[in-house]
């Protein structure tokens, strides 16, 4: 017999930890539960190192990883930038009177009005990559400067770098020739490696084609390209096992250091800088046990918070503060599907309804992707300022 | 310090630095700030772009009213669309018009410019002559058009940009209703940017306003904070004779008038019509 609950082997985190519980368990005091609890002293760390690691790089923040305007303020404050997609992106960042001039809209693929709701707001980079947006922005020309999303496929690796968008490194060439006779400038490449990555190799592989690709068409271009935009794939540490953005970074800024002085260079930062940033606090609100398993109900699930383990493809590390026996669990969210389940066959001590379960490195894709299913009222998001290091596994 | 970076082009930008900031709203329709800035005064920007500033505000707003009107003779009846900083109701009415319709979209641009930028006013907005229309400009002269009420004879288009609110005032419909809200020997002008940077907004123009007038040209000032040299303003009429006014007759008008002017002058009148090599070709490539 198949076994409908496969085990969820996760990181969780259990035991006293009496600081950060009363730490949380204020909070739900204060402001009810569920929430997200935003640390901001995380994010500014985070946004610090990544720019402590890619010095030459300018960060534009991926609103669409956690569109949330606090998250806004911090990254305003700190001076990054801001990579938008949509002109609901645009008119978020508008009522934070971040001008136009730092965001760079980065979907290539847009409607006339999108388009020009991006000129009005102020966005004046644009990403492209087919003859069919070019041409979308001939009657703007005079106003924008684009870029050309570029994916590569690696003969090494076998694996598609972008699937959804990106042109073919062949296809450049003609792609700045047909932008020129357009009269539209074609400022520099792009690229996304894919989110996530677990080491920077694809950034490596990408940056150097990208070079090679840019050289030779500024050895006849009128216009030269000189923007080089490596995108994101700067990854969460979900593993809780400790992450090093400065090893990481080390191939890229060595890839990048023979780049021409001249280029400018940006990065689209998401997942890295808020996924740690935001942690998730949730209240068991109910329990019982069916065919052996300890089911728990949790006030936020798969259809708030938690959507990243559906949308994308994420796995929250846990924690609770109990300790004991380790029981064969279920942990669910409050609509009444049965899809929305957190984690499904988990081993953990005995949970009491009132008790608080966190959800970490919930910063990234979580609320983003939140539904209005069940008409359930989204976490409260919460800012702190928070010492706190986040817990990191050790074994 | 705080400074503003206009938005307007990706490659370059100008930027002022705020030295107090007045106003700033986003308004139902757009982005507004009223800011001081030592060298140019006050400055008002809609949706990151220029709008106006007290230090150079003067050439733009004589050259799109006293040049229609000057060329006209004999304006009683003036529109003007947009324009709610009030500057151009203000030249408007220093001629003995009979009555000015202003039609402006954002009641705020009007309320925060009599407020902040009063200087651009300067009282104009209690002048008995004007009746102030909040509306949008374009249904405004498709229901004028196609009602029985009195045509004008000079009609003002100081619009912002044409992307954004401004959009629709560039299109074929807008001219064609305006058209049709003028006077047989009525003048229409308009709002038509910076040609060294935005060739391709002179060429539309001419090609859609164009389809309306038997005379379709345009005229230029510089004005320093729509910067890149001069802006151009098209200008369409059927009345064959309004482009070449003598020298003389336009010496006359404006001396009767006794107007203090800080860039318009009968010479001023006759040499703006006059285009440089590069704006001409873009609406007339044989040129």
């Amino acid at each position: 017999m198949n076994n409908p609950h496969p085990i969820d082997a996760r990181p969780l985190i259990t035991g006293d930890d009496p600081a950060a519980q009363a730490h949380y368990q204020k909070l739900v005091a204060e402001y009810g539960s569920p929430l997200l609890v935003l640390n901001r002293r995380v994010l500014q760390a985070r946004f610090k190192a990544l720019q402590a690691a890619l010095p030459e790089v300018d960060l534009y923040y991926a609103v669409k990883a956690h569109p949330d305007p606090e998250i806004i303020k911090i990254i305003d404050q700190l001076g990054g930038g801001f990579d938008i997609a949509s002109a609901g992106e645009m008119s978020l960042l508008l009522d934070h009177k971040v001008s136009g001039r730092r965001t760079i809209h980065t979907h290539p693929i847009k409607k006339d009005q999108e388009i020009r709701d991006g000129l009005r707001f102020g966005a004046t980079t644009f990403v492209i990559d087919n003859a069919h947006e070019l041409k979308k922005l001939v009657p703007y020309r005079s106003r924008v400067g684009v870029l050309l999303r570029v994916s590569f496929r690696s003969a090494s690796a076998i694996v598609d770098l972008s699937k959804k968008f990106g042109c073919a490194p062949d296809e450049v060439a003609d792609l700045v020739q047909q932008a020129n006779a357009l009269g539209i400038h074609v400022k520099g490449l792009s690229f996304h490696v894919g989110s996530q990555c677990n080491d920077a190799s694809k950034h490596v592989e990408a940056i150097t084609r990208c070079h090679a690709l840019m050289q030779e068409i500024n050895t006849t271009a009128n216009k030269p390209l000189s923007v080089l935009d490596i995108g994101g794939g700067f990854p969460a540490d979900y593993a809780l096992q400790g992450l090093d953005i400065d090893a990481f970074c080390a191939p890229i800024r060595t890839a990048l250091a023979e780049l021409p002085k001249d280029w400018h260079l940006i990065a689209e930062p998401g997942r890295y800088l808020v996924a740690p940033s935001v942690t998730s606090v949730t209240t068991v609100a109910g329990k019982s046990v069916r065919n052996g398993f300890r089911w728990y109900y949790l006030d936020d699930g798969i259809y708030g918070s938690y959507s990243g383990q559906l949308f994308d493809h994420a796995t929250y590390p846990l924690q609770v503060f109990r300790d004991g026996e380790r029981l064969p669990s279920i942990i669910a969210g409050p609509t009444c599907d049965s899809i929305d389940v957190v984690a499904e066959n988990i081993a953990m001590p005995e949970l009491e309804i009132g008790d608080l379960l966190i959800g970490h490195q919930m910063g990234a894709y979580t609320a983003a992707t939140k539904t209005r299913f069940n008409s359930i009222p989204d976490a409260r998001l919460v800012v702190v300022d928070h010492p706190q290091e986040r817990p990191v596994l050790s074994d | 310090m705080k400074h503003f970076k206009e938005t307007l082009y990706d490659a370059v930008c100008q930027e002022f630095r705020i030295d107090k900031m007045y106003f700033e709203s986003k308004t139902a329709h757009q982005h507004l700030m009223i800011f001081h800035n030592a060298q140019l005064g006050r400055v008002m920007t809609l949706d990151g772009v220029v709008q106006t500033t007290e230090a150079d505000e003067f050439i733009y707003h004589e050259m799109l009213a006293h040049v229609p009107i000057f060329a006209h003779g004999n304006a009683k009846r003036v529109l003007i669309v947009g324009g709610g900083d009030g500057g151009m109701i203000r030249e408007v009415l220093k001629h003995p018009v009979e009555h000015v319709t202003q039609v402006e979209i954002d009641q705020a641009v009007v309320d925060m410019a009599i407020e902040y930028l009063p200087n651009h006013s300067n009282g104009a907005y209690q002048d008995p002559r004007l009746n102030l229309v909040i509306a949008d400009g374009f249904d405004f002269v498709k229901q004028y058009a196609d009602s029985n009420q009195p045509s004008f004879d000079v009609i003002i288009s100081d619009s912002t940009d044409p992307i954004g609110p401004g959009e629709v005032l560039f299109t074929d419909n807008f001219y064609a209703y305006a058209k049709r809200c003028l006077t047989p020997n009525g003048i229409m002008v308009t709002q038509n940017g910076v040609p060294f940077f935005q060739q391709d907004e002179i060429q539309t123009t001419y090609e859609r306003m164009g389809q309306q007038f038997a005379d379709m040209h345009f005229y230029c000032a510089p004005i320093p904070t729509y910067y890149g040299g001069f802006m151009t303003f098209a200008w369409g009429t059927d009345d064959l004779t309004a482009r070449t006014r003598s020298a003389d007759d336009l010496q006359e008008q404006f001396d009767a008038l006794n107007l203090d002017t800080r860039y318009y002058n009968p010479e001023i009148h006759q040499a703006a019509f006059a285009l440089p090599q590069y704006v001409k070709r873009s609406f007339k490539p044989e040129s």
